[in-house]
């Protein structure tokens, strides 16, 4: 199981090449730019990775999109979380 | 089947357009010319790095085509290549250096899971 | 648990490195150690002393700094991607011809290997880029 993580917005490549490589038990963490996710609930990640995807929440309130996320009703993570993450996953990927 | 304790290099930068290929590269090579086993996966624009007809452009444009020529030396004979991305990138097989192996879409994610290190450029 | 990160961002042209260090904190305040931090690709910025953002911005390279002093954790950087990009320490710079140098302790010039072998030490290898 692979922990990924996404840097890029929804529609950078790198996002699309992330979302080629997602395993069926994989989790995704969104940060910095891909916090933009929050935006748009039909990106097809959301879907394909349902109750495994997570925004990070500090980089959602620096970027004025907290309420969004919260309204969308989006999963979020506080940091703790993001090193929580990286405790029960022995690899991650970093895609940027 | 990756043997245990190989390293996947994710190859996804073109040449020339930044620094990742070059570093992505010599990760893989000193990882090699220290004994791990590695494989490469090319996704995306990274595939461009296998086209065989790249050749000295400008003056001062460092050549890519010389480094994949190296792997072979390193034991580094894997070359994944993401299907789906060449076609996206209207590119066929045969534009490849010979020792590219095209993988399914599909088959990507099981790629990353059967190696126990993975770094991504 | 050990962990290695890899930062390959520059300071104030990629939100990378400040992610790393609020990381960073993150796991160490979660009882975990930091085996170390290679920076790598343009992540070796982070690096040089001669950074001088204004000061109502985090001084990136002083971060680090802390960073070691306070949890003597170690800082390695690629010497290969450094030397291209223009940070070198003392002795590269004579080596090199160089009138100066921006990288000093607690930063380290170091090989590639450094990285694999934190990637082999570490129980996680976290990238930030």
């Amino acid at each position: 199981m692979i922990l990924h993580i996404l840097t890029k917005a929804p529609d950078s490549s790198a996002a699309t090449q992330m979302q080629q490589a997602i395993g069926e038990h994989d989790t995704v963490l969104l940060i910095e730019e891909a916090a933009t996710a929050a935006l748009d609930t039909s990106w097809a990640a959301w879907q394909q990775c349902q109750s495994r995807i997570f925004l990070l929440s500090e980089d959602l309130t620096s970027r004025g999109l907290a309420g969004i996320a919260a309204n969308n009703e989006l999963p979020t993570l506080e940091m703790q979380g993001f090193v929580a993450l990286t405790e029960q996953y022995e690899k991650t990927v970093t895609w940027y | 089947m990756a043997p245990p304790d190989a390293l996947l290099v994710v190859i996804r930068h073109a040449p020339h357009g930044s620094n990742w290929l070059r570093e992505g590269l010599d990760a893989a090579l000193v990882a090699a010319a220290f004994g791990q086993p590695v494989q490469l996966l090319f996704m995306g624009q990274g595939i461009m790095a296998l086209l065989k007809e790249q050749s000295s452009g400008a003056p001062g444009q460092k050549a890519t085509l010389p480094t994949i020529d190296m792997l072979e030396m390193y034991d580094i004979d894997k070359l994944w290549v993401a299907e789906g991305g060449l076609q996206s990138m209207n590119l066929s097989a045969d534009s490849l250096v010979e020792g590219a192996t095209l993988i399914a879409d599909k088959e990507v994610p099981g790629l990353l899971h059967q190696h126990t290190k993975i770094l991504n450029f | 648990m050990q962990y290695g990160l890899l930062v390959m961002g520059a300071p104030y042209s990629s939100p990378a490195p400040h992610s790393a260090l609020r990381f960073a904190h993150a796991l160490l305040s979660r009882g975990h150690q930091i085996t170390g931090v290679f920076f790598y690709h343009d992540g070796v910025h982070n690096a040089s002393s001669l950074m001088a953002p204004p000061q109502d911005e985090l001084n990136l390279r002083e971060a680090w700094a802390e960073l070691n002093q306070q949890h003597a954790v170690q800082l390695d950087v690629c010497i290969a991607a450094a030397l291209r990009r223009g940070l070198m320490s003392e002795s590269e710079a004579q080596r090199h011809g160089k009138q100066s140098y921006n990288v000093a302790p607690p930063f380290e010039l170091t090989g590639l290997g450094q990285l694999l072998e934190l990637q082999q030490r570490a129980d996680r290898l976290i990238t930030f880029a």
